[in-house]
């Protein structure tokens, strides 16, 4: 029950912060955005206490279920993005990974207060090393992705000449293509961590590593594109444009996949 | 409040009156403690910087201190009369204050917006501080200056842009690499534009720089100004895999910089962000090399630009600034008024109001024989009469506050009704 408290505390407390982002990005002004950070923060720590909460009676983190890899999927997105924040000083990031969060949040929200005892298959250590390590990766894939957004914003403005009121408030190309790199550098080990885990517990539960299930496909292909970026981007110098082309296509292609494929996870791997 | 506000600046005076003026006034010129030595004179202060001249000081008798002080300066610049009082401009009072706010915010600035000069009446301010020539009414002005000018700074972008090309390629370098550290700036032609845009860099915090110029004396003697390397002309393409930030001012008819030598050293340096500045005329780089991903290519025409549009947003901004200053003037004055004439005012008529409840509570008993809407017109009566007899008093007062610095009346009516 306080878990659910925490967690509705924590989505009010991201919508807050998104909307003084967005008022900080229309302004063009630093010091909504300075206030923001602070509420992302705060809303961080309730989020994270809202775990407690949920995890404490159960004795074990359980994570089943849309609502808890949604949950996550959001604390891990705020999250690197507060820490790039003190790394990387670009505070406006946020008002492009602060609605994402919110959304997340809200979809999150429709699996409130579901069962906490998950089903005996889906219990387990490994279990949750699984969904923890592979939601934080395509989490961590998210926020390259909004970098990349921002840097092709940021980089049409300069090259057109404009570099104006707009392109003075946005970082600047170096620091959000270290957020890309960064992002890239610890997504695809964590996915891959993640992978690994889930086939480990496959072995046990199904008999075999593998299934083809229409989600496990859908992750092997997420992981496929952005190790490929990541080997690009270290072996052959994919940087700055391209790189930030690549990795928003990259997302908004799975994104698409993902709702495509939707109706057929009602398989093996669920969600919810 | 008779404060008054003497001095030249650029706008007014032409630069060899206010360098003599300036070498007097400065650092080792009169101390502001002499300004007290003018018998009219209560406060004073003495700003002087590379633009600007101007004394502020408070006064107890308007004219006899002007042209006192209007002595003064003369005497320090050993001008002449005549020829200065054409340069000079007096301010007194309201405008006084808001000269000093709009000199403070920098709004009258050469260029507008630019961030010495706070520093410099803070400066001007802790002088005259040190010899304590100011009192409560400078004090609470300078520092009403300081809060002022730091709303505009935060308020309005009147300081948020370059408006000199050099400094416009600095933040454009900026935006594009983030830091500047550790960064390295290869130039082409080693003219005077790219020295000064080179200064700018190496100011941010650029780590090395490369020199490439057709006269090898010329190079080398830079390189060892900047501490940098010159580079034969011929072999600068070499370097172009290593460096971040090319400037580019030969005086070459033709391109000196062609797409494929960017291309090629893209290929070498990983496709690491490359940002090419060209400012000479005709033009040193191709613009096709524009185009290549990652590079950023800014002509003189480009930064010329940039610098005009930022001059347009700070002119825009300044409309702004200049409200926030006639608000904190407003402020001031209301301070200054609320200073002694209001507590006055409020005490002169709480008396009044007392002496009437009193003498009506006394007359209580046979008031009684009225009936109660003859009782009220009664009072309304008596209200009125007071009123209107304080009515001069209070108005003199207030525009005595408004005019004068001392304040006779506040005394006076102070001890006249013993308040």
């Amino acid at each position: 029950m306080t878990g659910i408290i925490l967690f509705k505390t924590a989505l009010i407390v991201y919508f807050a912060a998104a909307c003084i982002y967005g008022v900080s990005l229309w302004g063009k002004r630093v010091f909504p955005a300075r206030l923001a950070a602070g509420l992302l923060f705060a809303a961080l720590a309730v989020h994270t206490l809202s775990f407690v909460a949920r995890w404490f009676p159960a004795g074990e983190p359980t994570v089943i279920g849309l609502y808890d890899a949604l949950s996550i999927f959001a604390w891990v997105m705020a999250a690197v993005y507060l820490l790039l924040q003190v790394k990387t000083k670009t505070r406006v990031l946020g008002a492009f990974i602060s609605p994402v969060v919110c959304l997340l949040m809200v979809v999150a929200s429709i699996g409130l207060g579901g069962n906490v005892s998950a089903p005996p298959m889906l219990r387990g250590f490994l279990v949750t090393v699984h969904v923890i390590l592979s939601v934080a990766g395509e989490a961590l894939f998210a926020v390259a992705s909004c970098a990349g957004l921002m840097y092709l914003i940021q980089d049409g403005l300069i090259r057109g000449k404009r570099s104006g009121k707009l392109s003075r408030f946005l970082p600047s190309l170096g620091d959000l293509d270290r957020i890309n790199h960064l992002c890239l550098l610890w997504g695809v080990p964590l996915l891959t961590l993640g992978g690994l885990a889930g086939s480990f517990w496959a072995r046990i539960v199904w008999g075999s590593h593998w299934q083809w299930d229409p989600k496990q496909t859908w992750t092997l292909l997420a992981w496929a594109c952005y190790a490929f970026l990541l080997h690009q981007r270290l072996a052959i110098g994919w940087r700055g444009r391209t790189a930030a082309r690549w990795s928003l296509a990259v997302f908004v292609i799975l994104l698409v996949l993902l709702m495509a494929a939707m109706p057929f996870f009602g398989t093996l791997h669920r969600f919810v | 409040m008779r404060l008054v506000l003497l001095g030249m600046s650029h706008w007014t005076a032409p630069v060899e009156i206010r360098e003599r003026l300036q070498l007097a006034c400065g650092e080792g010129g009169p101390v502001p403690a002499e300004l007290l030595g003018i018998p009219e004179v209560r406060e004073g202060l003495i700003l002087s910087t590379c633009n600007r001249v101007e004394v502020l000081a408070r006064v107890a008798d308007g004219e006899t201190a002007v042209e006192r002080l209007k002595a003064f300066i003369y005497r320090q610049g050993n001008l002449d009369a005549a020829e200065l009082e054409r340069c000079l401009y007096v301010h007194r009072d309201r405008d006084a204050v808001r000269h000093l706010f709009r000199v403070a915010a920098s709004l009258d600035s050469l260029v507008m917006g630019e961030p010495q000069i706070l520093g410099q009446v803070k400066e001007a301010y802790r002088r005259a501080a040190d010899h304590r020539t100011t009192g409560v009414l400078l004090n609470r002005l300078v520092h009403h200056a300081f809060r002022a000018a730091k709303r505009v700074r935060t308020e309005t972008g009147i300081a948020g842009n370059a408006v000199s090309v050099s400094y416009a390629a600095v933040e454009l370098a900026k935006k594009i690499f983030g830091g500047l550290h550790g960064k390295t700036i290869l130039l082409i032609g080693a003219g005077e534009m790219s020295e000064l845009a080179a200064r700018h860099l190496l100011r941010q915090g650029v780590g090395r720089i490369l020199i490439a110029n057709r006269t090898t004396a010329r190079a080398e003697a830079m390189a060892a100004e900047f501490q940098g390397t010159a580079v034969p002309f011929d072999r600068f393409p070499e370097t172009l895999p290593e460096v971040d930030i090319v400037i580019a001012s030969t005086g070459a008819p033709g391109y000196v910089v062609t797409p494929e030598m960017v291309s090629a050293a893209l290929r070498r340096r990983r496709n690491r962000l490359l940002f090419l500045i060209d400012i000479a005329v005709p033009r040193d780089i191709d613009p096709a090399a524009g185009e290549i991903d990652n590079v950023f290519l800014y002509n003189i025409d480009h930064l010329q630009e940039v610098v005009d549009t930022n001059r347009e947003t700070r002119r825009a901004e300044a409309e702004k600034a200049e409200g926030i200053v006639a608000e904190e003037v407003a402020a001031f004055e209301a301070w200054f008024n609320a200073l002694a004439v209001v507590p006055t005012i409020v005490a002169l008529r709480g008396k009044m109001e007392g002496i009437v409840r009193g003498e009506l509570e006394k007359s209580a008993h046979w008031l009684t024989g009225f009936s109660e809407e003859e009782r009220a017109r009664i009072e309304g009566i008596v209200d009125a009469v007071v009123n209107k007899i304080l009515h001069d008093p209070i108005t003199g007062l207030k525009e005595e506050s408004l005019e004068k610095d001392e304040l006779p009346y506040v005394a006076a009516v102070r001890r006249l009704f013993r308040l």
